[in-house]
């Protein structure tokens, strides 16, 4: 897997390498099961504090993508194929959907722009059939 | 005329060429020291302060080994070997000044202009190389392991033979030290330390920071590999054959055969041999494989321009961020590596490789003192 990040951004840099994971599982680079670099060596690679790969990891963990072990380091530990998304989790995603659409109207973006925006994205990741419904509020055990 | 003089005026046009050729093997983006973003590698300031560049050091390794062959030659006794000295200290000094001039210059037009501003400035990494990371290559010791355990066995089989007084360390001059454990077996000691040291050094080099350029992180990781691969075997080549010239010099202290005038750099041979062979690979692979192409010239490129970190390196060649936890970084001119000198864990390595050394010539020194 490929993972850049603007260390001089304005987005904080754990953020920047939560999101490039999340991307790279999303669109099937890092299947799950598959492993990352511990944290150490990503800081190394990175050239960040080596706390600073710590959180991003930590913050993916609480998410539910990643599995910390001591020996094993980091593995993927779910991706698109491990079943239907947990509800409390749809349900905070759907929140900050809520203030994403929120903001592209405030900036005046028209729907049909944002309509084209998300079909753009969707084509980039692997979307199992069923969780397109899933997103929708569909209610469904963890 | 020694050969003590003869080695180092030897030392003399092999710095005056390396030093001459080393921006052929820098990467491009790096400009005397300077992070240059890749349209502008080819900016008249650069183009030009290459070529000046490229005369001077010629110069100063033409007028350099002139003056030191002079002197090797001309001055009697062991005199020349510290003016030869002198020579190589002064060539190091007017080398690092042409190196100066060309980053003053290329930094001042590069601030001008703003070179950087408005670029996407990224820090790229392959996560491969951490899971299916590059694999030492271990064969490669065994030349040298092999001459390190012939000399070990020469020397215990010519120890119950030598004199009272043998012939000591590389000069040719009459110095003479009592036979000891400690003098006859100091050349294996020698092979050893410098064996374990770049070893120990690669292995850490493998485990750490691959170069990899954010434009096209893919292609340069593929590149990388094959730069440590070729280069990780020219060094070990080396190794063996620096071993050999120490194999050499101590045959000849052992009095296995005798070497008198010119003939006595005979030994430096086989290192210089190995010297070259590390040349030509780090010409062609250059820094980080820069200047290889092959099968990953094709792969699809990602857009970004790696960061302007001129900041984290003093003088244009020493890299000091107490930020990074890298211990050792791609080096910033020529091809290779050097040191994070902001890592505390650095200074561990420095004392490393200073250890060994000074420790032994405590013990030489103490072994000198009781025989």
């Amino acid at each position: 897997m490929l993972l850049s990040i603007e260390p001089d951004g304005p987005v904080p840099i754990y953020q920047q390498i939560r999101d490039r994971i999340v991307e790279a599982i999303a669109d099937g680079r890092q299947p799950v099961g598959s492993a990352l670099p511990s944290t150490r060596q990503l800081a190394v690679d990175l050239g960040v504090n080596f706390h600073t790969v710590n959180k991003a990891y930590d913050l993916l963990r609480q998410e539910g993508l990643l599995r910390l072990g001591r020996g094993s380091g980091a593995v993927v530990r779910r991706d698109a194929s491990s079943g239907p998304a947990d509800p409390a989790w749809t349900q905070d995603w759907a929140a900050r959907l809520r203030t994403l659409l929120a903001e592209a109207a405030a900036h005046g973006l028209p729907a049909t722009d944002i309509e084209l925006k998300c079909q753009a994205a969707t084509a980039d990741f692997d979307f199992p059939a069923a969780a397109t419904q899933a997103g929708n509020g569909r209610e469904s055990p963890p | 005329m020694s050969s003590g003089s003869l080695g180092v005026a030897f030392a003399v046009p092999v710095l005056g060429t390396l030093v001459c050729l080393a921006p052929a093997a820098t990467r491009p983006t790096v400009q005397f020291g300077v992070r240059v973003p890749p349209e502008r590698v080819g900016a008249p300031v650069v183009r030009q302060e290459r070529r000046a560049y490229y005369w001077r050091t010629a110069a100063v390794a033409g007028c350099a080994t002139a003056a030191a062959v002079t002197l090797a030659v001309a001055v009697p006794g062991h005199g020349s070997r510290w003016l030869v000295t002198i020579v190589l200290l002064l060539e190091l000094t007017a080398d690092h000044r042409c190196f100066w001039l060309a980053h003053r210059k290329i930094a001042a037009v590069k601030e001008a202009d703003g070179w950087f501003a408005g670029l996407k400035q990224t820090v790229a990494t392959d996560t491969s190389w951490r899971t299916d990371p590059p694999k030492f290559p271990v064969r490669w010791l065994i030349p040298a392991l092999a001459v390190i355990a012939a000399t070990a066995a020469t020397g215990a089989l010519r120890y119950p033979g030598l004199p009272a007084h043998i012939a000591s360390g590389f000069g040719g001059r009459a110095g003479q030290t009592p036979k000891s454990f400690v003098s006859v077996f100091l050349v294996v000691a020698a092979q050893l330390y410098i064996t374990a040291l770049w070893t120990g050094f690669m292995l850490i080099v493998y485990r750490s920071r691959p170069d990899i350029e954010s434009a096209d992180p893919r292609a340069s990781t593929l590149r990388y590999r094959r730069f440590l691969a070729a280069l990780t075997r020219a060094l070990l080549t080396l190794i063996a054959l620096v071993d050999v010239s120490l194999l050499l010099v101590a045959l000849r202290n052992w009095q296995v055969y005798q070497l008198s005038g010119a003939r006595q750099v005979l030994p430096l041979l086989p290192f210089a041999a190995g010297l070259l062979l590390l040349v030509a690979v780090g010409l062609r692979t250059g820094q980080g494989g820069s200047r290889l192409n092959g099968n990953v010239h094709s792969l699809a490129r990602a857009g970004g321009t790696d960061r302007d970190d001129d900041r984290f390196w003093k003088a244009g060649l020493l890299y000091v961020n107490r930020d990074d936890p890298a211990i050792v970084v791609s080096a910033r001119f020529g091809a290779g590596w050097t040191l994070n000198v902001g890592n505390r864990a650095a200074w561990l390595i420095i004392a490393g490789i200073i250890a060994p050394p000074a420790g032994l010539i405590v013990i030489a020194a103490v072994a000198g003192n009781l025989t």
